[in-house]
């Protein structure tokens, strides 16, 4: 028999048969190659597992505390920083309407007034034309459009309370 | 459910005391694939840790149905691969300090332990020398085969090789490893008859 196939029971780990052990002596004698591949497979599978020095898992502890903390320190201060910017930009805005207002108090006082009254107004206008709207509506709707409606609404609704339990329920462990 | 099951489930849910016992159970054979892939204790302290802090930040994407161990082996050496390459293009320091700055203990691995004693024997540091010459990839397929057990479909899900990649790869390693070998085994035969002949005896 030629090389190859004992190469090949070497490199594939072929459980063999007693005949097939003693060609496989036998071609060991005088092949360099598959004595190689023979030696560093015994060495191999008889290589020691190394374990790490004692007290691994409480520096494990240690790092997990400290990555924790990191990621706390992060968030505060990704918090720190949005609070901040908001509250310099909203200032930037309503900067020159403070000072308006604080020139020329009596003006804008009757001003915010005037437009408090046409808001109160309007939405009372609104409420009305609504109410029509309400009343003449079933005339033009059959029941069982107003049961589709329902219906989709009630799923809608199923839907978001699932997604905010299944939100809310997530585990919680370290940022990714 | 068998008790890593429960530990696992359990760690899912927060329980950061379940996680504790997974990291007892775990860090010789995650510690083991480390060393041997990356070639240094302190590398392979550093690696094991990052593989338990991988682990525990995404376990949520954990499947039950697939064995723990091999899943966290597959992110040990995964991560192995990742700091080997990056290791190619530049120099690794070495010192206190993680990735993002934290500091962290290194063990003493200078001072007599059964880890000490068992990485200088010398058929181990040939084994590690050999294991050195190999691709990364190659590598890690060699650790899970030999070291682990692992059939080569286990390989293939591990290391997201098909299973015919994982046989050719597992062949080139050996065919490779047996190279090293016979030039080990030169180089000694040649440091012995350089000795013999120096001998004042002769």
């Amino acid at each position: 028999m030629n090389h190859q196939p004992f190469e090949t029971w070497l490199l594939d780990d072929k459980i063999l048969t007693p005949a097939e052990k003693r060609e496989l002596n036998s071609h060991l004698r005088e092949c360099k190659t598959c004595t190689a591949l023979a030696e560093t497979g015994l060495v191999l599978r008889s290589a020691r597992v190394v374990a790490p020095a004692p007290g691994f898992a409480l520096r494990f502890q240690h790092r997990l505390e400290a990555q924790k903390l990191a990621e706390r320190r992060q968030k505060l201060w990704g918090v720190i920083v949005l609070i901040v910017s908001a509250i310099s930009l909203i200032g930037f805005f309503i900067a020159p309407y403070v000072i308006a207002v604080a020139s020329a108090p009596v003006e804008w006082l009757t001003a915010a007034l005037g437009f408090l009254l046409f808001l109160f107004s309007s939405v009372q206008a609104f409420g009305e034309v609504l109410s029509v709207f309400v009343r003449m509506l079933p005339n033009f709707l059959p029941p069982y459009a107003w049961m589709v409606i329902l219906s989709g609404l009630a799923g809608a609704g199923l839907l978001w309370i699932v997604s905010i339990w299944r939100f809310a329920h997530r585990p919680q462990g370290v940022l990714a | 459910m068998n008790e890593e099951q429960a530990w696992v489930a359990q760690a899912q849910q927060g329980d950061d005391e379940a996680f504790a016992k997974l990291v007892e159970t775990y860090q010789t054979p995650v510690f083991n694939l480390c060393y041997r892939m990356l070639g240094e204790p302190e590398l392979a302290e550093d690696a094991a840790q990052e593989t338990f802090l991988r682990a525990y930040q995404h376990l949520h994407r954990y499947d039950q149905k697939r064995p723990f161990a091999t899943w966290l082996l597959s992110i040990a050496a995964h991560y192995c691969i990742d700091r080997l390459r990056r290791r190619k293009f530049s120099m690794f320091s070495m010192d206190a300090e993680d990735d993002e700055g934290n500091s962290f203990e290194i063990p003493d691995m200078d001072a007599p332990s059964p880890e000490h004693e068992a990485i200088t024997g010398q058929t181990n540091a040939r084994v590690h020398a050999m294991l050195q010459e190999l691709d990364t990839t190659d590598r890690a397929a060699v650790i899970m085969r030999y070291w682990y057990d692992y059939s080569e479909k286990e390989i293939a899900e591990s290391l997201n090789l098909t299973v015919s990649a994982v046989k050719s790869r597992l062949h080139r390693a050996r065919k490779e490893l047996a190279g090293v070998w016979v030039e080990q085994e030169d180089d000694l035969l040649a440091e012995m008859e350089r000795r013999h002949n120096e001998s004042p005896a002769f």
